[in-house]
């Protein structure tokens, strides 16, 4: 299926991981897929930022985004056990193709309701950035109760929740967090995400609150695109999710 | 024309979802939307029931795009031996209660390698030690690893390393270019289009088919040229 290039993707990641092999996690290799299969831009974090050193995983980060600027956005990882997190973000989001904030409440054990998170809200407020912030059903740390809990307090921010919930039994929930927070916007990447769940997600919580991402280099982008592009979506909802809904995100921003 | 055969599939209503795939009609116009010529399907009541049902619903099977693949299990409450002639089956120890290592599953195996019916085994359903005792059995059957997912890379790579009789499929290999990884590692000839529709997607492994970066040659083999070789009864 060739297509313009236009899509975007708002949940990815350049880097290795512990818990298995990312046979190639750098910049150059995310690209290259991204060319591959007609992806425009991707949104991402660096995973040594998501998991041990979010110093120094943010630091590669801008170095990735000046090596490919346009191709790649960046979402600052905020540590909210680092003392130093709030000017650390400040100074983040100022620099260029930085797009947002990544937060990880699993990987922190902080629960997405939790205050140590303010400051980073309020960052994201002040420079109209936007906020991704992974879920899981069930989870301790970012349910979706947790995302209903803390979109109202911070009104106008976007809040990305990746993964919609992670897990099939999650996606409901997801959407009903989704219909009571206007600011909430659902993210498709997971490796438990069909393309059924997908098309009911878009049918529940209308196309313009839903973004494709892919969780690449974590997972295989072409897997998750995939997904939106055979689904039995109408083409405009396609669309919409391809790239209208992080479009109009990204309005001002980039 | 590369021939799409999904070697991963189940036919029939699910416990936990509505699915398109719950009569052969839904299953079919899945496949035509999807472009995969070919499925092998279980049935979903010898999965999520009784074994001896679902196999018995696999003769009421009418196109011949599906492929019946039975469920098996070994021993005295067991489905006995498999008479419709399948060479393709599927085993789930895990889930229907037998030890995949046992004596009842030693005689089964057997009967499996000696009659050339390779086997389907979803990764969540043994352990990687069971694994490695399965394929160092003289004689193994051939076996597709199902459902690897993606956290699983190390371990798959000592398994195919060290055991000629194993396959995987694609249907949660979803790593950053892990079928490629695999592929190039261990012969695209290791590696097997598979879905686990409909309880895992079955749009992402298809669309990851089409843009492999691989030789056209190493796409037609994992789309489906190793499964028609193994249906076949070949090595």
């Amino acid at each position: 299926m060739s297509r313009a290039m236009d899509v975007i993707d708002a949940h990815g990641h350049i880097g290795r991981w512990s818990a298995f092999a990312i046979t190639d996690g750098s910049a150059e290799s995310l690209v290259a897929m991204m060319d591959r299969c007609g992806v425009a831009t991707a949104c991402v974090s660096h995973l040594l930022a998501v998991g041990p050193d979010a110093r120094a995983g943010n630091a590669l980060l801008l170095q990735a985004l000046q090596a490919h600027p346009g191709r790649l956005l960046g979402y600052a990882v905020y540590q909210p056990h680092d003392p130093q997190g709030p000017e650390r973000l400040r100074d983040l989001l100022d620099a260029p193709g930085v797009i947002g904030v990544k937060l990880h409440p699993e990987v922190h054990e902080t629960a997405l309701d939790d205050r140590a998170y303010t400051p980073a809200f309020e960052a994201a407020a002040e420079r109209r950035r936007i906020v991704l912030a992974h879920s899981q059903h069930g989870s301790p740390w970012s349910d979706a109760r947790h995302f209903a809990t803390v979109s109202p307090r911070h009104p106008g921010v976007p809040l990305l929740m990746g993964h919609a919930g992670l897990f099939p039994q999650g996606f409901r929930p997801a959407v009903e967090a989704a219909e009571r927070c206007p600011d909430l916007i659902l993210e498709t990447c997971g490796s438990r995400m069909t393309a059924r769940h997908l098309v009911r997600m878009v049918a529940e919580a209308g196309a313009d609150r839903v973004a494709f991402g892919s969780d690449a280099v974590f997972l295989d982008l072409r897997t998750g695109l995939g997904r939106v592009l055979l689904a039995g979506l109408p083409e405009p909802d396609r669309e919409q999710v391809l790239h209208g809904t992080m479009d109009r995100l990204l309005k001002g921003i980039v | 024309m590369t021939v799409v055969v999904d070697v991963n599939r189940m036919l029939g209503p699910l416990p936990h979802d509505d699915v398109p795939s719950r009569d052969e009609t839904g299953l079919l116009a899945e496949l035509e939307r999807l472009r995969i010529d070919t499925a092998c399907v279980s049935h979903a009541y010898a999965v999520h029931g009784d074994p001896r049902d679902g196999n018995g619903q696999l003769g009421l099977i009418g196109d011949r795009r599906l492929l019946p693949v039975p469920v098996l299990v070994p021993g005295p409450l067991g489905t006995g031996r498999w008479t419709g002639g399948a060479p393709l089956a599927r085993l789930c120890p895990r889930l229907h209660g037998w030890s995949p290592t046992g004596p009842h599953a030693r005689g089964l195996l057997a009967e499996l390698a000696a009659s050339g019916t390779t086997v389907l085994l979803a990764r969540d359903e043994v352990t990687a030690a069971e694994v490695r005792v399965l394929a160092a059995a003289a004689p193994a059957p051939r076996i597709v690893l199902t459902g690897t997912g993606y956290r699983a890379l190390r371990e798959l790579a000592e398994l195919l390393e060290t055991h000629p009789s194993l396959y995987v499929d694609t249907s949660t290999l979803c790593g950053h270019r892990q079928v490629e990884w695999l592929a190039e590692r261990y012969g695209a000839h290791r590696v097997l289009f598979g879905t686990g529709a409909p309880v895992t997607d079955d749009a992402g492994p298809r669309h990851l088919l089409d843009t492999l970066d691989l030789p056209g040659a190493d796409v037609a083999l994992i789309a489906g040229g190793n499964a028609l070789r193994l249906l076949g009864g070949e090595p």
